[in-house]
């Protein structure tokens, strides 16, 4: 039982005073702690990022320059011109938006049918499951070889495929949580208004759900564009992504093309940035389904 | 509207990948000959794709071609081109190689022959070194390919370290016997030992004893600094039927050497590839290296090296044999360059492989410090331009010539890139302490079991039938004994 | 009458049409391949030897369970990477979390700030890391040197051990941001009142994060470690930039090794076990896990 009551008024006020020294202790932890942390998580892409504005007079020296004393972009030219780095970026750009496209386009109706009919609802669900347990490595093999054997090695039309397709489960899964809060009766109204169902779908429920599908598409792109496994079996010179051009550089060039590694790994992670502010309601669902690994 | 921007994003998206796949087409009109005309290149290195654009514009002032380099990474070189050959294609045409791997490689290359003779291309093969071009030319007795990179191990040494008459002193008292750059593998682990942790350039820091590569990547590394002493000490790749010889005394005896003085190695040497003992040596931080001659520009290079002219270039170090010393300093890998018989501009390509294989063009290459490639014309050895480049390059290139009758190669034998792999692995788990040295080396020597297997072992017994005859001739044997008498 | 037996075959058959691009996309490109790849694994079907395979039944797996010493090494050494990473990722998840629940105004985006590593590639990540582990110019060692903390030439990758320890560590910087989110919506969920009435009880802080928190976390704490488990088993991308499996073969995981046999060695048919033998083993982990789980429950009932 509470020991307040039979307190004086001057102990009352000691107690309450070492409260706030103590909720002010755990303040200053608490904010101290976070701020820890957040240079933990977050300073190495800032150092990555000054490494690549750096010289070699600043890289080289000792005691160590953090900040570049000549920021220049010459990296990023060098990466652009040199590595052949924006084809590679394009190259990136182009697979992951075709995928985001083509991913959407196939699981929309999927998830359509499922929230409105419970189209094999369950069966979806395991499958999920059971694609999220499957190490890529078990896909890539008999892929590779029907890939060979089809001549879609190399081509953006073999990586798209693929991407595409493992994408589908978390793309209708997300779908359908959000065609779940779609209320029925606006779509009803219309389908009495004379619209098919095909024509309600594109006309009423689409525009409703956009942000959702934004939501799905924004995840689909971000876990195409970091995937690697597929990428460095799949692609050849035309065709390289971001992923497998930073691999270049792993053979005793971190020092010697210090400039041009860390400007990859700048670009590379562009994509995570811009993203992840637009889908932090989403975060844990994404990136529990498996979202942005690929 | 959601269709019309996926249209609009699919037509962007084809714009960029015809622009980028589309090879230029444009008649050969003009001045140059084969104006227009791009060709594809694939290496292994970022290196070897800088050294092509030394040439470049000389090449494109020429001949009007440009050359488009793809670089694939090390460890997947072989695998991936090999792959892509093996399937009757490559989208490639001019194609940069391990000569070690020449019977996987070969037979999808273009004959050089019936084309010097249609466009009266000289290659100038009397100028190349005998020694690479017993290796880096032919496939079944047809010539197809040029010399890129001649690469030989050769001995470097720091002469702040081997002269400092304090440091001599020392090493007397503690060894009974005058400091000198190590002649055998005895004098080397002592003098690594000696100079290991303290200041031997009459610092204060704390510098390492001396250097190696034990990475197993590529097909080598770890393997290709046991191999030397290896040899050294009798040993042989197989048998005669095709046993591996890799678990025998003379193996042991080596594997055993390198893991008790891995200590006085810097702490990355179990990751080290090529590049970095060589950067610890021109930074006066080891007093010791053998590895490959492209080390020898390094060191002269003043923009980074503190040891210029202060470095001894000599013979790998050996083992004593009943009074004979014994040398057998690796050639391995290597690089040629062919064109691939699956081109469909085999025409451009040859005078493209014409052009960087000219004596001019070849030496600007392999005088740049930062291509990592070696001298392989006789020309490049005696030309004045490279022995003045920087103090001590005479004695540099003599050196290398000299090591060029005592190389031993890899076993070039069809699957040369696994069973070196594979034997690399093994010898870099011993040095990692992850196993011990005689289990390391019997796993090896089971998983060479196995390749032989699948290859087909009378079809290996055959290929490796030629190389042990060829080893022969040269004086290279298996001696079992050599093991236990070796000084 | 036609209108209704119309309508009806169309309830049937719409379902169908909507989900049949994605079904049979799934069923070409995932359900095939993965049965095609079991055939494989079946015969010995090896790329650098050539084309032709012969039927060998359950050869490779023998092999891979039995006799590879590589492979069952690979294993291990997964199951090394894997506990520590587990534990730190909840550790300091936990941590974090409880510290974040404390943040009322700015969460938002400090949230999303600590998410970008789970979001980036662990390519990248690896890449980022690899540098800063770099011995003579990487940012750690720099510190490090400059505070007089590490000698002259500290490796992190001079040994198998601190290769692990380096794997561990980029691992559990690129994922805890994902267990705390995790905690964090746990955190959430549990009611306040529940804290409210436990210190007018008079309980401690402390008290109440045992007695309150921690059972009322258990469930997503379960959930996040099986799915961070699962993901951990199919390392890869991290180890090919890092460390590439070395020295020697200390960091070699599952999913690489098989990537090494399958695409290095190209024996297709024999990695096609593999993939299979790690597949059935993530199975069986995961069932053991709930094994447990339920085990324990039902223990403390």
């Amino acid at each position: 039982m509470s020991t307040l009551v039979g307190t004086t008024p001057a102990v009352a006020v000691r107690r309450a005073n070492r409260h706030r020294v103590g909720r002010l202790i755990a303040d200053v932890f608490t904010y101290l702690g976070l701020a820890v942390t957040l240079v933990f998580f977050l300073g190495p892409f800032a150092w990555i990022l000054t490494t690549s504005l750096k010289g070699n007079n600043d890289f080289f020296a000792f005691p160590p320059v953090w900040i570049p004393s000549d920021p220049s972009l010459a990296h990023y030219v060098g990466l652009f011109t040199r590595a052949s780095g924006l084809r590679y970026f394009l190259n990136s750009l182009t697979i992951s938006s075709m995928s985001m496209v083509a991913a959407l386009l196939v699981s929309l109706p999927t998830a359509y049918a499922i929230a409105r009919w419970r189209f094999g609802g369950t069966v979806f669900g395991t499958f999920l499951l059971v694609l999220r347990m499957l190490p890529a490595i078990a896909l890539i093999i008999p892929v590779y070889l029907m890939y060979k054997t089809l001549g879609l090695t190399n081509s953006y039309l073999g990586l798209v495929i693929l991407y595409t397709v493992v994408y589908i489960p978390f793309a209708v899964w997300l779908l359908v949580g959000f065609l779940r809060d779609f209320p029925v009766e606006i779509e009803e109204a219309a389908m009495i208004d004379g619209c098919s169902r095909v024509g309600s779908l594109i006309r009423v429920v689409v525009p409703i759900i956009a942000p959702g599908m934004a939501v799905v598409a924004l995840f689909s792109f971000i876990a195409t564009w970091n995937e690697f496994l597929f990428a460095v079996v799949l692609t050849g010179i035309e065709t390289k992504t971001m992923m497998v051009l930073v691999t270049t550089y792993t053979s005793g060039g971190t020092d010697m093309f210090y400039g041009e590694a860390s400007a990859s790994v700048v670009l590379g992670v562009l994509p995570a940035f811009a993203v992840a502010f637009m889908l932090q309601r989403y975060l844990v669902k994404g990136l529990a389904l498996g979202g942005t690994k690929g | 509207m959601r269709q019309l921007g996926f249209v609009a994003v699919l037509l962007v998206l084809i714009a960029v990948v015809a622009a980028g796949v589309l090879p230029v087409q444009a008649p050969a009109q003009g001045a140059k000959p084969y104006e227009g005309t791009t060709i594809r290149a694939v290496v292994n290195a970022e290196y070897v794709k800088y050294s092509l654009s030394l040439v470049e514009k000389d090449l494109y002032d020429k001949l009007g071609i440009k050359v488009d380099v793809e670089v694939i990474p090390l460890d997947a070189f072989v695998p991936k081109t090999l792959l892509e050959f093996n399937s009757g294609s490559s989208p490639w045409d001019l194609i940069m190689f391990g000569p070690s791997n020449m019977p996987d490689y070969g037979r999808h290359f273009e004959p050089l022959e019936p084309w010097t003779q249609k466009l009266k291309l000289d290659f100038q093969l009397d100028d190349i070194a005998d020694v690479y071009k017993k290796l880096m030319l032919r496939h079944n007795g047809k010539l197809v390919s040029m010399p890129y990179d001649g690469d030989v191990h050769m001995l470097f040494w720091n002469k702040v370290a081997y002269e400092r008459p304090d440091n001599k002193k020392k090493f007397k008292e503690k060894y009974k016997y005058d400091l000198q750059p190590p002649k055998t593998w005895k004098q080397w682990d002592d003098a690594s030992e000696f100079f290991h942790g303290w200041g031997w350039d009459g610092t204060d820091n704390k510098l390492f004893g001396a250097g190696a590569s034990y990475k197993p990547s590529g097909s080598g590394y770890s393997y290709h600094w046991w191999r030397s002493r290896f040899f050294s000490y009798g040993g042989q790749y197989f048998d005669a039927d095709m046993k591996p010889l890799i678990n025998s005394a003379p193996a042991l005896r080596a594997l055993e050497e390198m893991v008790r003085t891995i200590s006085y190695y810097p702490p990355g040497v179990l990751l080290f590839e090529s590049e970095e003992p060589k950067t610890m040596l021109v930074k006066g931080e080891i007093p010791l290296l053998y590895s490959w001659t492209s080390t020898g520009k390094r060191v002269g290079d003043a923009r980074e090296s503190v040891i210029v002219g202060k470095a001894g270039f000599g013979l790998v170090p050996g083992a004593e044999i009943d009074g004979k010393m014994i040398h057998r300093p690796a050639i391995t890998p290597g690089r040629a360059m062919a064109v691939s018989k699956y081109s469909k501009k085999i025409e451009a390509t040859m005078k493209v492989l014409e052009f960087i294989s000219l004596p001019d063009q070849s030496l600007k290459i392999v005088m740049d410090p930062k291509t990592i490639m070696d001298p392989w014309r006789v020309t490049h050895f005696r030309s004045e331009k490279f022995r003045k480049a920087f103090p001590g390059a005479p004695e540099y290139l003599d050196a290398i010539e000299k090591s060029f009758p005592l190389v031993v190669p890899d076993p070039v034998i069809p699957g040369a890139d696994e069973y070196q792999r594979k034997l690399s692995f093994e010898i870099t788990e011993a040095l990692a302490k992850r196993k011990p040295p005689k289990e390391a080396l019997d796993s090896a020597a089971r998983e060479w079991e196995k390749i032989t297997d699948r290859r087909g072992r009378d079809k290996q017994k055959a290929a490796w039938g030629e190389k042990l005859a060829e080893m022969k001739a040269i004086g290279i044997e298996y001696h079992p004994d050599w093991a236990a008498k070796a000084k | 009458m036609r209108v209704p037996v119309i309508a009806l075959k169309r309830r049937q058959w719409e379902p169908f049409a909507f989900a049949s691009p994605a079904l049979v996309l799934i069923a070409i490109v995932i359900v095939f391949p993965l049965i095609y790849s079991f055939y494989l694994s079946l015969r010995d079907f090896d790329l650098s030897v050539g084309s032709d395979s012969t039927f060998v039944g359950a050869r490779n797996y023998a092999e891979a369970l039995l006799r590879d010493e590589r492979f069952i090494a690979s294993v291990w050494n997964t199951v090394v990477l894997i506990v520590p990473s587990l534990v730190c990722e909840l550790l300091a998840g936990l941590g974090i979390a409880l510290l974040l629940n404390r943040v009322t105004h700015g969460r938002p985006i400090i949230t999303a700030l600590l998410a970008i590593p789970a979001m980036v590639s662990p390519v990248m990540a690896g890449m980022a890391w690899r540098m800063m582990f770099g011995v003579k110019y990487g940012a750690i060692n720099n510190l490090g040197r400059q505070f007089g903390l590490l000698d002259v030439y500290f490796d992190w990758f001079s040994s198998p051990f601190m290769s692990v320890v380096a794997v561990v560590l980029v691992e559990v910087w690129q994922n805890t941001p994902f267990m705390m989110l995790v905690l964090l919506a746990g955190l959430q969920s549990i009611p306040q009142e529940l804290y409210e009435s436990a210190r007018v009880d008079g309980a401690s802080p402390r008290q109440s994060f045992w007695h309150i928190t921690l059972p009322l976390l258990k469930f997503t704490m379960v959930v996040g470690v099986m799915i961070r488990m699962i993901d951990l088993t199919k390392l890869f991308g991290l180890i090919f930039v890092l460390t590439f499996g070395g020295p020697g073969g200390a960091t070699e995981t599952v999913a690489f090794n098989t990537y090494l046999v399958g695409f290095k060695d190209f024996r297709m048919s024999y990695a096609a076990a593999l993939s299979y033998v790690i597949v059935g083993g993530v199975l069986i982990m995961t069932l053991a896990f709930q094994f447990v789980q339920r085990w324990r429950e039902a223990r403390a009932a």
